[in-house]
């Protein structure tokens, strides 16, 4: 648990001191140095116009996973709305807001956000449009199943006969019953945006060069394989271990709330 | 049992005529003039301004949205995706020679996935909490952490660069299916293993378990008439999204392993601005995804009765 909370922050101090901490300017083109092995000068070498790639990495962190963080919050938000709306709203508003769901559900989400990203054209704005458009169905799945089983219990009903006011209630009574399975679907969803902007960045439809996203770092070391194979296999790791911490955080907290219904 | 059944059906056709929408609005709200990407992708040059008006009338892209809509809905009713609008050529016979390319890769690689997961599961629920368990959980943790793509350059970096034993580019042999296969299947392994063992665990937690030894039935038995078919209901609870994870893995190992797939045939068309092509592939998805997680409704009320809806 400890070290799960440890791993955790890094990967948050790496996002936003990443720059901080980077030995040289990431988008500084210099040709004559052009795919270096690694070495003193350059830790991990350097890439096809001679940037170095450790440098690059840091400043990728703060896209790759700033931009994972800010989508997995925007889907958040967006889902539970939609989800407690239909709970709390008529029966008619609910079927229309779950069929709604059930029909962006029916895309698979990464293959949903390249069509969304490519026909939109390229760029952070549609990249994050994209992501977030094929994310909040979870959130709005659980926002409403919570709702629905809230909205009958004893305290609830009491709570608006006294005359609470609607927000009162949302904010003492539905909050807090959501926060701990928001927090897990969230945590998953955080992963799967990690994923999804550097799929998405390595064909091309993500976070546009010079800026160095992992993905597209990825897509720039491909035509280098051969030559300098090494340089393809840094932004891969990266994203793996962010995507790994963040699932162990998941799976703990998942055990820590299910211990704590028990 | 048929009224679930007919409404199930009432809302497979309301999520595809929603999707219908929904990927016609976007394509309709895609940036630039669409006619005049249509045009430089056929003729390959700048284009006079009466070509590209004469591609517009063609696509019919010059009548409002939803005369558009009707016009693209009505031949997709029965069956036709239409013309390519870069190409001309019809769009579905490219498709079929697509899904041709993608779907035994689909198939060899849940069944690899499922004969990699299955006995490593086994094996990890054996002895709950051992080296060996522990082992396999981290192995699967860190699979299901691996992008896919990366995942794919790295065995094409090993197995056709280094090593040289296996085709890395194009469908021309038998052979060219084994590295985007395995890429996929080691995914598919992953979240397969993690589910499987806990449905183990999950199974021999069953409270009767005990009382059924004790009355001296064979663990055999137990294991088979009791254990698996308990263990078996969340492998087929996360069918449908074990099927969408590997739709998202094909299409970006499709495109690392230039395999001319649906994959490939998405990204090309969206490149090329190709509508009709794109609108067919994201319907094809659709309607796959609709039918298969259809079928796993079906299957888990079969399976267990005591289960309300899924999610409704």
């Amino acid at each position: 648990m400890r070290s799960i909370g440890i791993l955790c922050a890094v990967f948050v101090s790496l996002a936003l001191l990443g720059p901080v901490f980077a030995p040289y300017d990431p988008t500084a083109i210099n040709i004559p140095n052009r795919l270096s092995p690694p070495s003193a000068q350059w830790p991990l070498g350097t890439d096809a116009l001679g940037r170095d790639i450790l440098s690059r990495l840091l400043h990728g962190a703060s896209w790759s996973l700033g931009l994972a963080f800010v989508v997995s919050l925007i889907g958040c938000v967006i889902g539970t709305f939609v989800g407690l709306v239909a709970a709390l709203g008529g029966k008619t508003t609910d079927w229309a807001l779950m069929r709604a769901t059930d029909t962006f559900l029916s895309f698979p989400e990464l293959v949903a956000a390249v069509v969304i990203a490519g026909i939109l054209g390229a760029g952070t704005g549609t990249l994050i449009f994209a992501l977030c458009a094929t994310s909040w169905m979870r959130y709005a799945r659980v926002a409403r199943g919570i709702g629905l089983s809230l909205k009958s219990r004893g305290y609830v009903i009491q709570a608006k006969l006294v005359g609470l006011s609607p927000i009162a209630i949302a904010r003492w009574h539905y909050l807090p019953a959501l926060l701990p399975s928001l927090t897990v679907v969230w945590t998953g969803m955080l992963a799967r945006a990690i994923l999804g902007i550097s799929a998405l960045g390595f064909l091309g439809f993500g976070v546009q060069p010079p800026m160095p996203e992992w993905g597209t770092m990825l897509l720039d070391a491909r035509i280098h394989m051969r030559s300098t194979p090494l340089q393809m296999v840094w932004p891969g790791l990266a994203v793996a271990i962010s995507v790994l911490a963040i699932n162990l955080c998941g799976d703990v907290l998942r055990d820590r709330i299910s211990a704590d219904e028990r | 049992m048929i009224q679930t059944m007919l409404s199930l059906v009432l809302r497979a056709v309301v999520v595809l005529v929603g999707s219908a929408l929904v990927t016609f609005v976007l394509l309709w709200n895609a940036p630039g003039d669409p006619a005049m990407a249509i045009a430089m992708a056929r003729f390959n040059a700048v284009v006079p301004a009466e070509v590209v008006d004469q591609v517009r009338a063609e696509a019919g892209l010059d009548a409002g949205f939803w005369p558009a809509f009707k016009a693209w809905i009505g031949p997709l009713l029965v069956g036709d995706f239409g013309r390519s609008s870069v190409t001309g050529r019809e769009v579905w016979p490219d498709l079929v020679t697509a899904v041709g390319y993608t779907y035994p890769l689909a198939f060899l690689a849940l069944f690899w996935g499922l004969a990699i997961a299955l006995p490593l599961a086994i094996l990890a629920a054996s002895r709950p909490g051992s080296v060996l368990d522990r082992v396999c959980v981290a192995m699967a943790s860190t699979g299901a952490a691996m992008p896919a793509f990366w995942l794919g350059l790295l065995l094409i970096l090993l197995f056709a660069v280094k090593l040289a034993w296996l085709p890395a580019m194009g469908a021309r042999t038998a052979s060219h299916i084994v590295l985007p296969a395995l890429t996929l299947a080691l995914g598919v392994a992953a979240s397969l293993t993690r589910i499987i063992r806990s449905g183990i665990l999950e199974a021999r937690d069953q409270n009767f378990l005990p009382a059924l030894q004790r009355r001296g039935v064979a663990n055999s038995a137990i294991e088979r008439d009791h254990v698996a078919p308990h263990a078996a209901i969340p492998v087929v609870t996360v069918f449908g999204l074990e099927l969408a994870f590997l739709l998202e893995g094909l299409v970006m190992v499709e495109v690392i392993f230039g395999r001319p797939g649906l994959g490939g045939f998405l990204v090309n068309a969206i490149d090329a601005r190709d509508f009709p092509k794109v609108q067919a592939v994201v319907l094809l998805t659709a309607i796959v995804f609709v039918a298969i997680n259809f079928a796993v409704d079906i299957f888990y009320k079969l399976l267990d009765p005591r289960m309300e809806d899924r999610d409704a």
